[in-house]
């Protein structure tokens, strides 16, 4: 009983603490003078620098999209329909024009959400994450993006607004977004990471976010590298649907040789010649068997790696297969 | 590589469980605006809203530059329109007259007979920071401007484009000279007869030396201007008289996704690049509400916005570089 009531008492205390955290402005209708307008400036403008610091444009395969690094070793948020894949290469540009060697995580097919790590060193500039789910309807936002693909005369572009919708796995604001700000981060007033922008609606004042709630509901299948369900945002690899672009045959002294090869295939742009002999698929030993296996299982752009001896050489290539023809 | 974007899907509605904010209470709902009451007088003082004849409708909005009438506006969406009248505040103006041009920067002196209105401020340099606010004019009322907010939201910037005239042909660079690789169609070049294949000798008596020359003589003529272009074809040297164009007329209606997102030119400006310095701002603006004066929350002028350009963005020529502007047009009176 006592027990009960202490836990009540802090719990109130909790609450009273993180209403007098929160912004003035985001308890009102709306502004009610130039003032309150000016509060909200003040907030964003100091928080817009870190922000700016952290948000990216991804870019692979001829597209691009947005993203926001959120920790010091490159851990980076995005959309699942920008990075599309799992463990994909894409490259990562600051807005500075700098740019890094990324590899995407795991996505959400269902809800959008997507992960992705740089891989050179760091550290990296990031910005914190608004791990309590604290924002409420009518909270006052930020929105950054490489809207319609990286400019470095431009910069990011930012864009203000409330949140005026919220659901289980989507939040909405009145922050204007385009084609590009794909992936890109929504920030409440104190500079944490709310949102990652998703689609949105015919109105210019429709926008739809992924929460962090939802990244944080899956968050260890997403580091992993997982594709998580089924749903529009993301297709998974056709299996058998990739195309190396080579006939081998048994090779005597063991492993695959290499009897054609298809003109601009990629196995022609790995460096492989006819007469070369395979000596490792995946890094098993080449079998015929292990080679159509493989090819059955992996789908347009997913990886193979292939060792092989060309001449006196040993070569050794990860290949993305293209689409079968 | 062209990188292009990844495109935001249009969003199925959110399930009607979803809890909402009321839409006055949004970013352009009426109590923001009614809070914006200070900046709106700064708005609606200096104005003006041209009307079309034919429609009665409202096309473009002007930014008053003088106590005695000198308007500046958006050049290209005047000339769109064959008659039109104006009002400042409540007052309708029915005699308006186009007195200057500058199609660098699309813009358009216009005088209306009046006196005592209350101009904006030139001279002051606008550098804001991102994140600072400025308000426009929105939708309008016959008697009411309506103030629209938005905050500055990238780096000051020229935006290229090329010049805004245009021959309407192809450039091909060679050993001996400069030749027309093609024609476009309803181009002032089609129409006076160039030819693909044709050698460039001369443009209005000064040798054609190369293509950046000819590009950079063109830069400096206006759309409607004719140029005199002396070509050789075969072995016959002749002389054209070419209509330039301009840029957005003819190679227009770009249809890029993210313009067809962006509502096309129903509400995007048809000439929204080739400017030498804008501010961009995320007010939402439509191609019908560009022309007008955008105010800092003090009250401060700090441009005009020039284009509605999609989306998400919407650009102004600074207030010094209006200025400037001004005093450049003034001499043509």
């Amino acid at each position: 009983m006592k027990f009960g009531i202490i836990v009540t008492v802090a719990s109130l205390m909790c609450g009273l603490m993180a209403h007098a955290d929160r912004p003035q402005f985001n308890d009102k209708e709306a502004p009610q003078s130039l003032d309150d307008f000016r509060a909200i400036q003040k907030a964003l403008q100091t928080n817009l620098e870190r922000a700016r610091a952290a948000t990216v444009c991804l870019e692979m395969g001829g597209g691009s999209g947005s993203a926001v690094i959120i920790s010091e070793d490159g851990l980076v948020l995005t959309a699942a329909h920008v990075i599309s894949k799992v463990d994909q290469e894409i490259t990562v540009v600051m807005e500075d024009g700098r740019k890094l060697k990324g590899v995407s995580l795991g996505l959400n097919s269902e809800t959008d959400s997507g992960m992705l790590q740089i891989v050179d060193d760091g550290p990296f500039p990031f910005v914190d994450v608004d791990l309590e789910d604290t924002t409420k309807l009518g909270d006052w936002v930020f929105a950054l993006g490489h809207s319609g693909g990286f400019d470095k005369e431009r910069g990011i572009n930012v864009r203000v607004g409330r949140l005026v919708r919220q659901a289980d796995a989507t939040i909405q604001s009145d922050c204007m977004l385009i084609g590009g700000d794909s992936g890109g981060p929504l920030f409440n007033m104190d500079g944490e990471l709310i949102g990652i922008h998703s689609r949105v609606g015919a109105s210019r004042e429709e926008s739809m976010h992924v929460p962090l709630r939802e990244f944080q509901a899956h968050w260890d299948e997403l580091k992993e590298g997982k594709f998580i369900g089924s749903g529009s945002f993301a297709k998974k690899t056709i299996p058998g649907s990739g195309f190396l672009g080579l006939i081998t045959e048994k090779a005597e002294e063991g492993g695959l040789r290499v009897t054609e090869i298809w003109e601009e295939s990629v196995a022609e742009k790995a460096g492989l010649k006819v007469g070369d002999r395979i000596l490792e698929i995946g890094g098993e030993e080449a079998t015929a068997e292990g080679l159509s296996d493989k090819l059955a299982e992996l789908g347009e752009g997913d990886k193979l790696k292939l060792k092989w001896m060309s001449g006196e050489e040993t070569k050794e290539e990860t290949i993305q297969l293209e689409k079968r023809p | 590589m062209k990188i292009t974007t990844i495109f935001l899907l249009i969003a199925f509605a959110l399930p009607a469980a979803a809890s909402s904010l009321p839409s006055e209470r949004r970013k352009n709902g009426p109590l923001i605006q009614d809070a914006l009451g200070p900046v709106q007088i700064s708005l609606q003082e200096s104005s003006a809203v041209f009307y079309n004849n034919a429609t009665s409708g409202p096309f473009i909005y002007g930014t008053i530059v003088s106590e005695d009438g000198l308007i500046l506006t958006k050049a290209s969406e005047l000339e769109e329109v064959d008659s039109y009248y104006v009002r400042v505040g409540t007052r309708k103006y029915r005699s308006v007259l186009v007195v200057a041009r500058n199609q660098v920067w699309d813009v358009a002196l216009v005088k209306i007979e009046a006196t005592g209105l209350i101009p904006v401020d030139l001279s002051r340099e606008a550098n804001l920071a991102h994140g600072t606010w400025v308000v426009s004019n929105g939708a309008t009322e016959r008697r009411f401007r309506r103030p629209r907010p938005g905050i500055v939201s990238a780096n000051k910037r020229e935006i290229p484009g090329g010049s805004p005239a245009v021959l309407g042909v192809g450039l091909d660079s060679k050993d001996d000279g400069v030749y027309v690789n093609s024609v476009t169609e309803k181009s002032g070049a089609e129409e006076a007869g160039l030819k693909k294949g044709d050698l460039l000798v001369k443009v209005d008596g000064t040798a054609v030396k190369d293509r950046d020359g000819l590009i950079e003589y063109l830069k400096t003529k206006d759309p409607d201007e004719v140029i005199t272009l002396e070509i050789k074809r075969e072995e016959e040297t002749m002389a054209l008289e070419v209509t330039l164009m301009a840029r957005h007329k003819l190679y227009g209606g770009t249809t890029s996704r993210n313009d067809q997102l962006s509502g096309g030119e129903v509400q995007q400006s048809p000439r929204r690049t080739g400017f030498p310095m804008v501010l961009q701002h995320e007010t939402m603006l439509t191609r019908r509400t560009v022309g007008g004066p955008i105010f800092t929350l003090d009250n401060e002028f700090v441009g005009m916005n020039i284009a509605a350009v999609n989306r998400v963005e919407a650009f102004a020529i600074p207030a010094a570089e209006l200025g400037a502007i001004v005093e450049g047009l003034k001499k043509d009176l």
